[in-house]
């Protein structure tokens, strides 16, 4: 293990060193001091994420406030007024501080408000109440309806709030089971795992997916429905996958279980009005060809709606996870350094990546995204390593067979979602692990079946539908 | 990680000691205070105030000589300083009349009888504190495998 301080001392050091160092010894040539300021960033953005001396999101802002006072035209004197040649380029203010308020968070807090109202009106638990009644009452078919449920408003809600709602549904189950009927295990890891893979199915599904938009734009850009077609069809067979390998493992003892959810549908107007909306917005998404209106601007509808309507008020206001919005936020403003200072185009140009096979990209990149997510935030993750991936996949023609940065970006996007081996991986696993009815050795071999299976399940899916033309160039 | 109090008031020596082991399962993530008298505890809450250090739990005895647990906790109910913060009455000789002070007045959040069963006094601690910590904002994942779930999951809504 390394020593407590040095947490503190790296990325305090190392970013230092970086920016201390002659601008000929990084092997760039013709690196810019704006470019080599952007490199200082990065790595104290990298350590800080993986040692976590600050709130990772504390990390996304400390990235933003650098990026104005060394790389922006408004930035510090000494580290804007040097010779145009030698500096580089400085980007504006107004793009850095756009990050905070970019279209991707725009659509993040369209979710939040469409999940804020669901969860105030009752409509999460009101709709697992009647969607779990046709799964009976054998276990092996009741975790079926919950994986599916816990799933699909996974890719509206976020993945913590759904596992905290259905598992407070399952504990009065769960305390009903034998002492020794490992059957618990099942029900118990059943919520965090689909959880973690139902937000791969759609763009506001969860973080990550939000950073890969900010690499999937122009002629790469993928719409609301069309992550959807991909999405879904992907965690289907992952469900799948998952709930047969819990079974396996833990299959339970207990012939019958009975879900008792309470409850009735909300009738006032209010909550009508909440129903048609999210049920409008989530149909506008779907349909972006057909109105015209990009996916950012439907997810203003129902803050505009919802805000108008007292049904989210000034109180829920304060609710909302900034905290999400502004690692998202991070992130973007990472991306955006690298890619407006032009380090980006440089580096890459620097190093021979075309002698590289475009799968060993694919590959090595999901998998290292996928170890990186079973120990640090899976949003931090893909932060970190979609922006160096797009920039490779921008200048890599030998990608172009294999479905091109698309198919890149994706893999790597759903790796960082697939990385739930250990209580710490995501916020749903510590959740679940809590309940106390989970072994660390049972979550992980859980884990690092369903990553790597979801790996291989990933590779195929993309490059069947690569092939059928639903994705890539 | 924010440090989070525990505080029993008893005016017994060998009842603020019995509480104190019933909840020593806490001890390793939550400091436990003891008080001998209200007067000690209005102390204490003032100097852990001037640390800024948080009150999740006040467990307190009702018949005490000079100031009753209920006046005590009653004071810590209007006081803005420590909103949120969890009051357990723990007392066997509360008359009715106490008893309805204490809920109009103290705003208790539990109420338990002497002789107590170690185990129920450690769940409601367990409880309230689960509540104290997601009403206050708190980072709940640092102190996660002390809290109570069923309780977590009720109150985790994003």
């Amino acid at each position: 293990m390394i020593k407590p301080y040095l947490k503190y001392i790296l990325p305090v050091i190392l970013p230092l060193i970086i920016l201390l160092l002659p601008s000929d010894s990084f092997g760039i040539d013709g690196l810019t001091l704006v470019e080599q300021r952007v490199i200082a960033i990065f790595v104290m953005a990298a350590l800080c994420w993986v040692l976590e001396p600050i709130p990772i999101y504390a990390t996304s802002v400390l990235i933003i406030v650098f990026e104005l006072l060394l790389i922006s035209d408004n930035g510090l004197w000494f580290a804007t007024n040097g010779h145009p040649e030698v500096q580089g380029t400085l980007i504006k203010q107004s793009t850095i501080m756009a990050t905070f308020a970019s279209p991707i968070i725009m659509l993040f807090l369209g979710g939040f408000f469409l999940a804020m109202a669901a969860t105030k009106y009752r409509l999460d638990v009101n709709l697992a109440r009647v969607l779990l009644r046709p799964f009976g009452s054998s276990p092996k078919y009741v975790m079926l309806g919950i994986m599916m449920i816990t799933a699909v408003f996974s890719m509206f809600m976020s993945n913590t709030a759904t596992t905290a709602m259905m598992l407070s549904i399952l504990t009065p189950v769960i305390a009903l089971f034998a002492k020794e009927d490992i059957g618990k295990v099942a029900f118990a890891l059943s919520v965090p795992v689909a959880a973690n893979i139902g937000g791969i199915a759609t763009p506001i599904g969860t973080p990550p997916n939000a950073v890969a938009l900010k690499y999937l734009v122009d002629e790469y850009s993928v719409s609301f429905a069309q992550w959807m077609v991909i999405g879904v069809p992907f965690v289907v067979v992952m469900l799948l996958v998952a709930w047969v390998l819990l079974n396996r493992l833990f299959p339970a003892d207990t012939k019958t279980i009975h879900l008792d959810i309470e409850g009735q549908f909300l009738k006032t107007p209010k909550a009508y009005l909440v129903y048609v909306t999210f049920a409008s917005t989530i149909i506008l998404w779907l349909l972006g060809g057909v109105h015209g209106m990009s996916a950012y601007v439907v997810a203003m509808l129902p803050v505009a709606i919802f805000s108008m309507f007292k049904i989210i008020t000034k109180e829920d206001l304060k609710n909302i996870s900034w905290d999400v919005l502004w690692l998202v936020s991070g992130g973007i403003a990472l991306g955006v350094a690298l890619d407006k200072s032009g380090l980006a185009s440089n580096a890459v140009n620097a190093i021979p990546f075309d002698s590289f096979h475009p799968l060993v990209l694919i590959v090595g990149a999901s998998m290292m995204c996928l170890v990186m997510a079973n120990f640090m935030s899976n949003t931090a993750t893909a932060n970190l390593i979609l922006p160096l991936v797009a920039a490779l996949g921008a200048s890599m023609t030998s990608l172009i067979p294999f479905g091109g940065q698309v198919v890149l970006i994706l893999a790597v996007t759903f790796s960082a979602s697939l990385g739930m081996s250990l209580p710490i991986s995501t916020p749903p696993n510590a959740l679940a692990y809590a309940s106390g009815h989970i072994k660390n050795t049972q979550m992980l071999k859980v884990g690092v079946i369903l990553g790597s299976i979801g790996l291989l399940v990933t590779f195929a899916m993309l490059f069947i539908l690569n092939k059928l033309g639903v994705v890539g160039i | 990680m924010d440090k989070i109090n525990i505080i029993c008031v008893d005016d017994e020596r060998e009842v603020l000691e019995s509480v104190s082991r019933d909840l020593a399962y806490f001890a390793d993530m939550f400091n436990i205070e003891e008080c001998e008298s209200a007067f000690e505890c209005e102390e204490l809450l003032e100097e852990l105030d001037a640390q800024q250090e948080y009150v999740g739990v006040i467990i307190s005895d009702h018949v005490m000589p000079e100031k009753s647990g209920v006046e005590l906790l009653t004071e810590v109910a209007l006081d803005h300083r420590f909103l949120g913060t969890k009051k357990l009455l723990l007392t066997g000789l509360a008359t009715q009349a106490d008893t309805i002070r204490a809920i109009n007045n103290a705003k208790l959040d539990n109420f338990l009888e002497k002789v107590w069963d170690p185990q129920e006094l450690q769940q409601t601690v367990k409880e309230l504190l689960t509540e104290y910590i997601v009403e206050k904002g708190l980072e709940y994942e640092d102190y996660i495998e002390k809290l109570d779930p069923p309780t977590l999951y009720r109150l985790i809504k994003c």
